[in-house]
């Protein structure tokens, strides 16, 4: 039992309380201290379970499943609160108003919001039974879709609104098929439905329930074909929060789908359903990398990149699927390593998007000629996270994507490297374009103001941080596979 | 060569041992350190007038490190391993004085430039690149190196911002990214096989001929590379780039970046493997380069334009050289490859700095830049008792006679047609101003060393003393086609042919491909459309619950 793990869950949602308490300066002041605290309660969990190289588990009022809800941290989970964390504290600073300055950069409400959202992804990353998980995902929609909004401008309310909507679609399905497991199995908690799988086969309706909450997530994680809400959303909120929406919002949804497939379902099941899944991957990354190449703003650009860069966990599950264990965890970690260096350098681009929207008054590409000079720093956060999504050493996108190239090579599953390959392509594509084009000279006057260097120098922190993820060593990580089935032993470094 | 005769110094003294060891990381950290430190602004004001420092670690690891010698930088899993061969050393060696000789052209050429610390910058990231490109011998960090040294190259070839640069770098930068996305397949293949996850190249390579997916990796390898080096199909970058890059960028360009193409074929080709397909590919490829660029850079109006096509044309003989050596598994073939291309390195980038010289200068120093210009296109020709003699003559012995060593023999006829159309162009090229202060010493400096540094390592290298590139049949065999050149060119200017010749835009291949544009950007606005279709709540609704149905089918069907 480690109490730490419900700590992470409730006090970020505790520290929502003086917020309401006090005023917009001290309220500011508050939520960025709570977070501060929320993010070190994840990273030491994070902690607790490399120390101990076991899952931190919590049941909450001391009774065990199925009666009393279970939290565990295992290392994938711990891995994602850790990266979560660091981006949710880095966006609440990023969002400060400025050091002595009156104005308020972003209202009260923006720091609640960033508070409710690291409750809730910690409770969706531990939250060990269909229902809690539901609750988890319901509280991250209705703390996600405000930030949509929060200008309160006609085109931010209309995104707003399809995502709500699009959101709940996929609760409804997620919901049904919760209910059909509970129908058929008398529990909600993962671990246990798993155990009742393994005498008998599943039944049909077990097929469809799954199915049911698989499309139910990649709805709310806007996978292809399911994005239509994604890029209005993204690219229309206020920077700040679309840093936070594209990096870590979505990345519950798709770490409960990797769950689902991989702790819920039956191994047979999963290889089955493996392909549908990575088709949708493809198809994000081919059609929404070309969709990315073609936009006449930077963060339309980015938006449609996030819809791409989402499908490369799509690939990963007919690699894990292998029955070799090696190639499985070499994928498994590769997928997780790019969601993390996603989540750094994607944050580390929206900032740097709204740094220069800032200094040039637009973010259209066409008026981007002369933009390094005025703004170098977010350029360079800009280029230097994007490297992450081009694939290019030193970065975790890097790592990542040799790591899925070595397991889709050595399976001789020649299409998937064949799309990881050209998702590289892409990617470079729509980075390369900004970066040249910032880089050429202006003609005339060229664009005029500069750019605020602290909120600047925070954006490149977080892109060298996915530059940091880079020099993970190229093997599965033994930190990955501390509480999940996955046998490792013999093949970690 | 000198390193190895400091090998019984190393026995006694494990201090030296370090020292050198050490001096291998020095070489490439140093450009990296100065390019960091251009982030202070008194740096930023004097970094441009030390380039020509930045490169000396790397000359004195070239010249004292033993060969062998291994270093370890970062240990296991994060493995950074530097080592120096024979061929590494070669190029290391010519790449510093390049670079050096370049920076000292370059602080003057740029003197008044107001981006000349932008330029400073990208000029200190590529030469950090390219010295580890040389350098590295583990997979991963190569791969590192090698991108490096690629993308800050764009910085060299844009820096003047015109319409023309611009596109240059803008297709430079798509066959990059493309030659990476090759490199980085074949790299998986090479090191998936391994037990390592990142082996070293010599390892990796030595289990290649065991792959049993040897062919595609060879091929990927020879796309990326050969893009690099600039060989016919995929040279149309390397025109373009040359005509609008400033001088001491072309310099580099054609004399060092080029080379990271070299030394990857080198490094990642199993030695004393015969692989006859293979090397016959190379080999076909490399001598159809070899006349294609001639042909092309004959029609040149401009000195840089024919120079970037000579340079086209010389990648092909080392490609051509190459083939035959690996053809025949013969174990020289690596060094005496890498001697040419030493042997090019220096000649070209002094070419380029003469054309400098004859641009920026008055009517003497364009008489001047002329001359260099004539002694210097003789030497890669091959003129006997000229140091481009000496590397020809290397290069030769890897070759298996008959048809390809006549045609080998040939394209130095084409070269020497070649370098005369450059001299003149040279002779008449339109002087800006007035004379430049500093661009003399650099110019002559690197002109000397060009013609003076094959007699030095000639022996070392191939290990025959250096009469041997003097007997009567060695002279005939290199004096023949260079004769022949100078006939036809003679014979070309008496017919005014030459005049009349039209022009071949640069990037020749690319006017036709770049019509491809249109199809791709009526592709793009398609996806637009398909974008707007799937986006509608319809058809997003029965797409969800379209996909609902296909996982409970596939699913239940398990």
């Amino acid at each position: 039992m480690n109490a730490l793990t419900i700590l992470a869950v409730t006090v970020p949602f505790l520290g929502l309380v003086p917020l309401f308490l006090l005023g917009p300066r001290a309220g500011e002041r508050a939520g960025l201290l709570m977070l501060a605290v929320a993010a070190g309660v994840s990273l030491a969990v994070g902690l607790c379970v490399v120390r101990t190289g076991q899952p931190q588990v919590y049941f909450s009022g001391g009774i065990a499943p199925p009666l009393g809800i279970a939290l565990r941290a295992d290392g994938f989970a711990a891995a994602m609160m850790g990266v979560c964390a660091v981006v949710l504290l880095f966006t609440g600073f990023y969002a400060m108003r400025q050091p002595g300055g009156a104005e308020a950069r972003m209202p009260p409400a923006f720091f609640m919001l960033l508070l409710a959202l690291a409750g809730a992804l910690n409770l969706a990353f531990m939250a060990q039974d269909l229902f809690t998980l539901y609750v988890a995902l319901e509280l991250l929609t209705f703390a996600a879709v405000p930030l949509v909004c929060l200008d309160g401008k006609v085109e931010q309310l209309k995104a707003a609104l399809t995502y709500l909507l699009f959101a709940l679609f996929g609760s409804v399905l997620y919901l049904l098929g919760a209910v059909l497991i509970y129908g058929l199995y008398g529990t909600l908690d993962i671990g246990l439905v798993a155990a009742a799988l393994v005498p008998h086969p599943p039944e049909w309706t077990f097929a469809v329930a799954l199915a049911l909450i698989s499309a139910g997530l990649m709805a709310k994680a806007a996978l292809f074909p399911l994005y239509l809400w994604l890029p209005p959303a993204h690219a229309g909120a206020p920077p700040a929060a679309s840093v936070v929406l594209s990096a870590v919002v979505i990345k519950a949804p798709l770490f409960l789908l990797v769950r689902t497939w991989a702790d819920l379902a039956p191994d047979a099941l999963a290889v089955a359903a493996a392909p549908v899944l990575a088709v949708c991957g493809a198809g994000a990354i081919l059609f929404c990398g070309v969709l990315a190449l073609a936009q006449v703003r930077v963060k339309l650009l980015i938006a449609y990149s996030t819809a791409a860069q989402i499908g490369y966990l799509g690939l990963m599950f007919p690699l894990a699927a292998t029955g070799d264990a090696y190639l499985s965890a070499l994928a498994w970690t590769g997928g997780t390593l790019h969601l993390a260096s996603h989540a750094f350098s994607k944050a580390a681009m929206f900032m740097a998007a709204g740094l220069l929207a800032e200094t040039l008054g637009h973010d259209r590409l066409s008026g981007l000629r002369g933009a390094a000079r005025v703004a170098p720093l977010s350029i360079a956060a800009f280029g230097i996270g994007g490297l992450s999504l081009m694939g290019l050493p030193p970065s975790g996108g890097f790592v990542a994507k040799v790591m899925l190239l070595t397991s889709a090579l050595r399976q001789e599953i020649w299409w998937i490297a064949l799309v990881v390959l050209a998702g590289g392509l892409l990617a470079g594509g729509y980075v390369l374009r900004v970066v040249v084009l910032a880089l050429q000279r202006a003609e005339g006057e060229g664009p005029q103001g500069r750019e605020c260097r602290w909120r600047a120098a925070i954006a490149l922190m977080l892109a060298l941080g996915a530059v940091a993820l880079g020099f993970v060593p190229l093997a599965p990580l033994s930190f990955l596979s501390i509480g999940r089935h996955l046998s490792l032993e013999g093949l970690l470094p | 060569m000198i390193g190895n005769a400091l090998l019984p110094l190393l026995e006694i003294s494990p201090e030296f041992s370090r020292l050198a060891e050490l001096m291998l990381a020095v070489a490439i950290a140093l450009p990296l350190l100065l390019a960091l430190a251009m982030l202070l602004r008194p740096v930023r004001r004097i970094m441009p007038h030390l380039l020509f420092l930045a490169p000396a670690p790397a000359l004195v690891a070239a010249l004292a490190v033993p060969r062998g010698m291994t270093m370890l930088v970062a240990p296991d899993p994060f493995r950074f391993i530097l080592a120096l061969d024979t061929p590494g050393a070669l190029l290391l060696g010519g790449a510093a004085l390049l670079w050096m000789m370049a920076g000292a052209f370059a602080a003057a050429y740029l003197r008044k430039d107001p981006a000349r610390s932008a330029f400073a910058v990208w000029w200190l990231l590529a030469m950090a690149g390219s010295f580890a490109v040389f350098l590295v011998a583990d997979v991963v960090s190569f791969y590192l190196a090698y991108a490096l040294a690629s993308f800050s190259a764009f910085g060299l070839v844009t820096h003047d911002d015109t319409p023309g640069a611009r596109r240059a770098g803008n297709l430079y930068l798509a066959l990059t990214v493309l030659g990476e996305g090759f490199l980085i397949a074949a790299f998986v293949m090479l090191a998936s096989g391994m037990p390592d996850a990142n082996p070293l190249i010599r390892d990796a390579v030595a289990a290649l001929p065991a792959s049993p997916a040897q062919g595609l990796i060879i091929a990927l390898l020879l796309l990326g590379f050969t893009m690099k080096m600039g060989l016919f199909p995929l040279h149309v970058w390397m025109p373009l780039a040359h005509s609008v890059a400033p001088v001491p960028g072309s310099a580099v360009l054609s004399g060092i970046v080029v080379k990271a193409g070299v030394i990857g074929l080198l490094r990642f080709l199993p030695e004393g493997v015969a692989l006859p397909g293979w090397g016959m590919v190379l080999c076909v490829f490399g001598l159809f380069t070899a006349f294609y660029g001639v042909a092309i850079g004959f029609t040149q109006k401009h000195p840089k334009r024919a120079l970037a096509y000579s340079t086209v044309s010389q990648m092909g003989f080392v490609g051509a050289i190459f083939g035959a050596g690996i053809m025949a598994g013969r174990m020289d073939a690596f060094s005496f490859t890498a001697f040419y291309a030493m042997n090019h390195m220096l000649l070209k980038g002094a070419m380029f700095l003469a054309v400098g010289l004859a641009l920026a200068s008055g009517q003497r120093r364009r008489a001047l830049g002329t001359l260099i210009a004539i002694v210097l296109g003789l030497s890669l020709a091959g003129l006997p008792f000229t140091g481009g003699a000496l590397a020809k003559y290397a290069a030769k012995m890897l070759l298996p006679g008959g048809v390809i060593e006549f045609l080998i023999a040939l394209s130095a006829a084409g070269t020497t047609l070649l370098m005369a159309r450059y001299a003149v162009l040279v002779a008449k090229s339109d002087v800006a101003g007035a004379p430049q202060r500093g661009l003399l010493l650099p110019a002559c400096a690197l002109t000397v060393l060009a013609l003076v540094v094959p007699y030095i390592l000639f022996s070392p290298v191939t290990g025959l003393p250096l009469s041997a590139a003097f007997t009567p049949d060695a002279l005939l065999k290199g004096s023949w086609p260079v004769l022949l050149g100078l006939v036809l060119f003679a014979a070309l200017r008496l017919s005014r042919l030459s005049v009349h010749l039209p022009e071949v835009p640069a990037g020749d291949l690319w006017l036709v491909v770049s019509r491809l544009e249109r199809p791709v950007r009526a592709m793009q606005v398609q996806a637009v459309t398909v974008d707007g279709y799937l986006r509608q709540w319809p058809v997003a609704g029965f797409a969800l619950l379209g996909l609902t149905a296909l996982l409970a089918a596939v699913a239940w069907a398990a």
